[in-house]
């Protein structure tokens, strides 16, 4: 079971960076549309994202079965507003880990490589 | 601002990305917009960048959303041509394991045929008579207009030709209108001398019905003026016949009757009537001048168009005012006519509506039959090769490919059975041809085969078929469990499989006995008929028709002096016994009723007193071997100057004079003022018909009421030669002129009414017989079958004591269950279904209780004698054999 999801995870890589984000804002649990935009940002490099280039990747990403919606949920603080909150599936946290080994794999070359200073471990 | 983000976001994106989403951008495009403001950012900058990303991203969506359309079309058409390829490997395989077994292929195949064959022929008879369109242009606007008289529950009597000239005046529904009357007129000049029937019409009746002539014209409306016009049409037939498809004909005179009239028109080959004898068409003249017409003498059919638009009911109710109208305007005549509109197509069909309807249903359970025995085959079958499908199933086959795998092998089956049936049909549809009796007024008889529409019809119905016969056993194959037919070797029946198949036979007992029900009570109702008394007699009985025509015999003295001369000619034909003669032939179906006087009793609209009158010479009765009951017959005394007389017929006698003798009570005939005493009572006639029920009849002396058109019935002895050439030559010396038409013995015409329902009854037994043939060999093949898978068990009870007759006695019981459920099935629902049907019976109940024992004894020894067979054999099983072979 467990390759096998590896295998389907693979199959998906590389994947683009706002991709990646949005996982990685995921890995801290739900989060409702605006929230993971917020956090993207402040992580940098995507203070320029638009709504229809992030919205779109949402729904390739529910497409694609890396996440999922909970339903039509009422914010806690903001009792007026309707928001979507997104969370991720096995699918996509195996994605993202299998990105995060690609990506760690490429960080050990560049060492290697002395691109970078080995860890100090 | 955010309403016109909305509108770009509305115009870039495709409706399921924009409904999804479309409010989270917009609230995200309204933070962005705040956090810039207040990060005094460039506003302007942002929409830009908005405006460019909606547009990119949208594109984005709509080519991805292209793509999956393909994606899927493309697995679409992959999964058309994996059926495909499953279909065609599965028949190819399906029609191996057909040839491979070829018994049981022909034994299904012949059992398909018959039941797909008989309903292809059933149906083409329905399609040609009940579904075809008439011939005619739109013919859903084409009516018949009847009189319709409630209190004597009659809705569709002829019309009075006055009455028939209101109708046109008044109606505001019918394009036009057309009365019709069947005639006869003799040609001469043309060939032989010839008697024509032909048909006198209002001019509009060609454009009514939308015919155009092959050449000339039809008739105009001034020709229907009496005695202007001596204009006819001939029919194609005639045309070719007499006067050699010659296109001058119109405009040249013939003669009819010694009277010269022009033709003007010659109606197309393909031009078809319900009476397809009429070869001559005449303009029909009714009207107001010189002399008003009648309303109390019936005679016209009349034909309509409805107006575009107009639907039957309205018009009914338009008639229904039309006829309160001239009821309260004529009372005398009126006063219990209403006027009754009736489809053309509907009032065509009826006389073979309820038969055919009911032989479809007959022959549909044949096929249902079929079904079920070829079911039962397919269920051993597929019960022999369980080891098969096991081993098929373990290999990975699918339950649904295996299912799949035997509906395909059943479908072909029924494919097969559907041509074999093809065969079976076109021998059905000429034996039905030649049952379908000759005469009928019924239009599309010539339209019977197996035409395009037919063998669409047989096609779906085998395609049907298949699937009804082979959805049981693919769903055991379906439903099989695969490690038990493994374990056991395919050879256990299994509990629930053995009560299916019980269940099969049930059905088919209760199937056979429903059929067997129709048929036994229509055979039933056919021998009430036959033995029905008449009140004539119809051995050694030939009828003739002699008609004396106006311009030779112009006055009453010369047409009964010649009708007395012919009379005493043909009693003087060596062999003959007797001779009478008559206006109306009974059986004859020719209406002659009138309102009539009977004195001291006045009519009332509910009660009112008519008669069928006959005009007869004195030795008719006996001519007739009808029976004088009191009184006397008429004599040579009752003629023109003496006492004006009439004898009435029993229920005539019983219903106008109840307990009381008529004889010497005085009657007179409608629109007259001459009184006429009752001489004699004679013993009802049937002459509407073995089955109808008797009118009140008069009879006058002919001498007292000339007639020109006089039936004439000769009686001879057993072994005289039939009389006709001599009839002719006694005739022919009387007048040379004279043609004796409609010869013919009176059995004859008692045959042809009933020759309907000897159809109906013929056919009906033909299936009942099929059905029982069916049934039984279906029986035998379960028990069979049974017996054979038991052969274990039944070894197993011998070696522990069971004697034989217990065996045979265990499986007989079963057999007997088997039947008698099937038997409470079936004879309830045969009950049922005829007491809806009881129009198509004669004076037998339709629980008749002789057909219903009749019925459960042949059905129920039937299946006994086919559980007897294997049972017999079950009975010699040797125990060590039985058990070493499991």
């Amino acid at each position: 079971m467990v390759r096998q999801r590896r295998e389907d995870a693979d199959a998906h890589l590389p994947l683009k960076p706002l991709v990646f984000q949005v996982l990685l804002a995921l890995a801290g649990g739900e989060r409702h549309g605006w929230a993971l935009v917020r956090e993207v940002q402040m992580r940098g490099g995507f203070e320029g994202v638009m709504p229809g280039n992030f919205y779109r990747t949402l729904r390739t990403m529910l497409a694609d079965g890396f996440i999922e919606e909970t339903g039509d949920v009422r914010d806690r603080r903001h009792d007026d507003e309707r928001r979507r909150y997104f969370r991720l599936t096995p699918l996509g946290s195996a994605v993202a880990t299998a990105e995060a080994r690609r990506l760690e794999s490429l960080l050990l070359e560049a060492r290697a490589k002395r691109l970078l200073p080995k860890s100090r471990s | 601002m955010t309403a016109i983000y909305r509108l770009i976001v509305r115009i870039a994106f495709p409706s399921r990305v924009r409904r999804r989403f479309g409010a989270d951008m917009a609230r995200m495009f309204e933070r962005q917009l705040v956090e810039t403001r207040a990060a005094g950012g460039s506003v302007v900058a942002l929409w830009m960048s908005a405006i460019a990303d909606a547009c990119v991203e949208g594109a984005g969506e709509r080519v991805a959303m292209l793509r999956e359309w393909r994606r899927a079309a493309g697995r679409e058409l992959g999964r058309w041509r994996w059926w495909m390829h499953a279909f065609l490997s599965d028949s190819r395989y399906a029609m191996r394991l057909l040839v491979k077994q070829p018994a049981v292929t022909i034994i299904a195949l012949l059992t398909l045929a018959i039941g797909i064959g008989g309903n292809t022929a059933i149906f083409s008879a329905v399609d040609a008579l009940l579904l075809r369109p008439l011939p005619y242009r739109e013919p859903d606007r084409l009516v018949k207009v009847w009189e319709k008289r409630p209190a004597e529950g009659v809705v569709d009597n002829v019309v009075a030709p006055a009455d028939f000239l209101d109708w046109v005046r008044m109606n505001t529904v019918f394009e036009d209108m057309a009365a019709y009357v069947s005639i006869t007129a003799d040609l001469t000049g043309a060939g032989e001398p010839v008697r024509l029937a032909a048909a006198g019409v209002s001019p509009p009746f060609f454009d009514i019905l939308r015919v155009q002539p092959a050449i000339g014209r039809t008739f105009r409306r001034e020709e229907a003026t009496p005695g202007q016009h001596r204009v006819v049409i001939l029919a194609h037939s005639l045309w070719q016949a007499r006067f050699g498809n010659d296109p001058r004909i119109v405009g040249r005179k013939i003669s009819l009757n010694g009277v010269p009239h022009e033709v003007v028109g010659v109606l197309p080959a393909a031009f078809e009537f319900p009476d397809a004898t009429i070869e001559l068409w005449a303009p029909l003249a009714i009207s107001l001048a010189p002399t008003p017409p009648t309303r109390s003498n019936h005679s016209l059919e009349v034909f309509a168009r409805l107006k575009p638009g107009v639907t039957i009911e309205a018009a009914r109710a338009d008639m229904d005012r039309v006829g309160a109208v001239l009821q309260k305007e004529y009372p005398d005549t009126n006063r219990t006519h209403g006027v009754y509109v009736r489809p053309l197509a509907e009032d065509l069909s009826r006389p073979v509506r309820a038969g055919l309807l009911m032989l479809l249903g007959a022959v549909a359970f044949v096929l249902l039959i079929a079904c079920v025995n070829v079911a039962n085959l397919l269920l051993a079958r597929a019960a022999s090769r369980r080891r098969e499908m096991a081993v098929r199933a373990a290999l990975g086959a699918g339950r649904g490919r295996l299912a799949g795998q035997a509906l395909t092998e059943s479908v072909l089956l029924g494919l097969a059975g559907g041509v074999a049936g093809l065969v079976v049909a076109t021998w059905g549809i000429s034996l039905l041809r030649g049952l379908i009796p000759a005469g009928l007024p019924l239009i599309g008889v010539q339209h019977l085969g197996l035409d395009g529409r037919v063998l669409l019809f047989t096609f779906v119905l085998s395609i049907l078929t298949g699937l009804v016969f082979g959805l049981l056993p693919a769903w055991q194959i379906a439903r099989e469990d695969v490690n038990q037919s493994l374990k056991d070797g395919g050879r256990s029946p299994g509990q629930l499989r053995r009560r299916l198949r019980a269940g099969l036979v049930v059905g088919e007992i209760a199937l056979a006995s429903l059929l067997l029900v129709g048929a036994g009570l229509t055979l039933r109702s056919f021998q009430r008929l036959m033995n029905t008394d008449a009140g004539f007699e119809t051995a050694g009985r030939t009828v003739a028709l002699v008609t004396l025509p106006g311009r030779k015999y112009v006055d009453d003295q010369t047409r009964l002096t010649a009708l007395e001369e012919i009379e005493r000619r043909f009693g003087a034909i060596p062999g003959v016994r007797a001779v009478g003669a008559t206006s109306r032939l009974p059986l004859g179906n020719e209406n002659s009723r009138m309102g009539v006087g009977i004195e001291g009793r006045e009519p009332t609209p509910d009660t009112p007193t008519r008669a069928h009158i006959r005009a007869v010479t004195g030795r008719f009765f006996e001519a007739m071997g009808m029976t004088l009951v009191t009184g006397r017959a008429f004599g040579a005394a009752d003629h023109e100057q003496s006492l004006p007389v009439a004898i009435v017929n029993l229920t005539m006698a019983e219903r106008y004079w109840p307990g009381a003798s008529p004889l010497g009570k005085r009657v007179r005939l409608g629109g007259t003022e001459v009184w006429r005493e009752v001489v004699g009572v004679v013993g009802d006639a049937r002459n509407w018909g073995l089955d109808r029920p008797v009118n009140p009849e008069m009879y006058l002396p002919v001498r007292q009421l000339p007639w020109t058109t006089v039936f004439f019935v000769v009686v001879t002895d057993e072994n005289a030669p039939a009389p006709g050439p001599a009839m002719r030559e006694a005739l022919r010396a009387v007048d040379p002129d004279l043609p004796l038409s409609n010869l013919r013995t009176m059995e004859d015409v008692a045959r042809r009414s009933t020759a309907l329902r000897q159809s109906t009854m013929i056919l009906l037994s033909v299936f009942g017989a099929l059905a029982l043939i069916l049934a039984a060999a279906g029986i035998y093949g379960v028990m069979a079958h049974l017996v054979a898978l038991r052969t274990a068990e039944i070894g197993v009870r011998m070696t522990l004591g069971a004697k034989p007759a217990d065996v045979l006695r265990m499986l007989l019981r079963e057999g007997a269950v088997q039947a008698l459920g099937g038997l409470a099935i079936g004879l309830t629902a045969g009950v049922l279904v005829v007491r809806s049907m009881q129009s198509l019976l004669f004076e037998v109940a339709p629980a008749d209780p002789l057909t219903l024992v009749g019925v459960a004894a042949l059905l129920t020894s039937t299946s006994l004698l086919a559980c007897y067979v294997p049972a017999r054999r079950a009975m010699k099983v040797d125990p060590v054999e039985a058990l070493r072979a499991s």
